[in-house]
């Protein structure tokens, strides 16, 4: 069994000293040492994005990263969107348009979509879908994951972006 | 497995070369997949990510030098790439998916040296060099000579890649990098990468390259110089791409058999030609 290393991670803004053997990924360091559950294990492979964390704003797949590598990084989870116990407005849209089926995925697509509307706060259905090429959902058939996200997307005064299904 | 992070080349270089099966730690979308897969993990894992030279990406006259920790989002994203480069940009900004783009790096993909992603192809269509260090101090070679077989280069132990060179090519030189996929995100089934410049409506230089098309990217002068000084009418691309077709070697797999690959080699290099001479001001 490897040694491990003290690692000093930032998640959701607050710093946590964890010892960390180096071939253990931040997915593990997340579920299993910080019991934060709301990331998922889907593929283990990069393909399915259910792991998907935010690293200095950026979308990545936290079982693809090891945790050692991750000393001054900003890491955002889904634990972390949440301002006041009110839900992010991502979170919120995917309710109100029923975009959430069975929910595995939905982490990672509410932190794919908030890295998004925090570079880009008003993207065309088209980038939306563009961003949306790490994010595998077996239920909804992501029309009205699109929709939701694009409805934060209008602009005041202007009409709805085209519809989704271009 | 142990982990070090050096802080230099040297550092980096003499951590590998002390050290029996140890590897390279880029952006990890790969490695870690690999290890996930059940590969045994090497002994040291030696992470790139805090040598600042391997994360610049620096312009000069003759061309760009990109570190070898630069992600493949920012290679595709960044304009300086135009021209012949632009080959190497339109590979970057295609492969794979967001999140991949985000962490992967193009060294990462020199060391892989999978013939079946983007990278590889598209830098040998550049005529890219690489800057490999070693015990022996540092050296400049083209980026073929790294790519020997499926996930294997020329890279003996010590060694890593520090940075890649992209010359501008010859002036109103254009790039372009074209694959065909099953769905978008998925590895290409045959991808091409090429550098095309003309005079007028004749080609003054083609460097054609071919992905997922073999254990190597493949390039053939021959086809090449088919191309060269002709039109690149009907019959001149089909021939260039029977050329290519014949001295591919591809596999039977889930995306494609390998007859079906040589079927669509020269289809795909029609194409791409057009879609290059689109953006040529010959």
């Amino acid at each position: 069994m490897a040694d491990e290393l003290p690692v000093s991670l930032t998640i959701n803004g607050t710093t946590r000293t964890l010892a960390v053997a180096p071939e253990r990924t931040l997915l593990e360091v997340l579920r299993e040492d910080l019991h934060a559950t709301g990331t998922r294990r889907g593929c283990d492979q990069g393909s399915c994005g259910a792991c998907m964390v935010l690293v200095d704003g950026e979308p990545v797949f936290s079982c693809l990263s090891l945790a050692v590598t991750l000393r001054g990084r900003a890491i955002t989870t889904i634990e972390g969107v949440e301002a006041g116990r009110e839900l992010h407005p991502v979170q919120r849209a995917l309710v109100q348009h029923g975009a959430v089926q069975c929910g595995f995925c939905m982490s990672g697509i509410v932190l794919t979509a908030k890295a998004l509307l925090d570079r880009n706060p008003h993207p065309t259905v088209d980038e939306i879908r563009h961003a949306l090429g790490s994010n595998v959902c077996r239920c909804s058939g992501y029309a009205k994951v699109v929709e939701a996200i694009a409805s934060l997307s209008e602009q005041p005064g202007k009409s709805a972006p085209a519809g989704g299904a271009s | 497995m142990r982990y070090a992070e050096p802080e230099t080349v040297e550092e980096g270089v003499s951590l590998l070369a002390a050290t029996e099966d140890a590897r390279c730690l880029a952006g990890g979308a790969s490695l870690v997949a690999m290890m996930h897969a059940g590969q045994p993990s090497p002994t040291l894992l030696v992470s790139l990510h805090r040598i600042p030279e391997l994360s610049a990406m620096v312009e000069a006259d003759d061309g760009i030098w990109l570190g070898a920790m630069v992600r493949h989002r920012t290679v595709a994203s960044d304009a300086r790439l135009r021209g012949a480069m632009e080959v190497v940009r339109s590979a970057a900004a295609q492969l794979a998916h967001p999140a991949i783009r985000n962490m992967a790096t193009i060294g990462g993909s020199v060391g892989l040296a999978d013939p079946n992603t983007e990278i590889p192809g598209a830098l040998v269509a550049a005529s890219a060099q690489a800057e490999v260090a070693g015990p022996g101090g540092r050296r400049l070679v083209p980026v073929e000579s790294l790519f020997v077989d499926r996930f294997r280069t020329s890279l003996v132990r010590g060694e890593l890649v520090t940075r890649i060179f992209l010359p501008r090519g010859t002036a109103g030189a254009v790039g372009h990098h074209l694959r065909l996929s099953r769905v978008s995100g998925d590895y290409p089934t045959v991808s091409i990468s090429l550098v095309l410049a003309m005079e007028g409506d004749t080609c003054r230089q083609a460097r054609v390259v071919v992905g997922s098309c073999g254990p190597v990217p493949l390039h053939v002068a021959a086809a090449d110089k088919r191309l060269v000084g002709t039109r690149l009418g009907e019959q001149d691309v089909a021939e260039a791409g029977r050329l290519l077709a014949q001295a591919a070697a591809p596999v039977d797999d889930v995306r494609g058999s390998a007859e079906y690959r040589r079927m669509l080699i020269p289809r795909l290099l029609g194409r791409a030609l057009s879609l290059a001479r689109e953006h040529t001001h010959g």
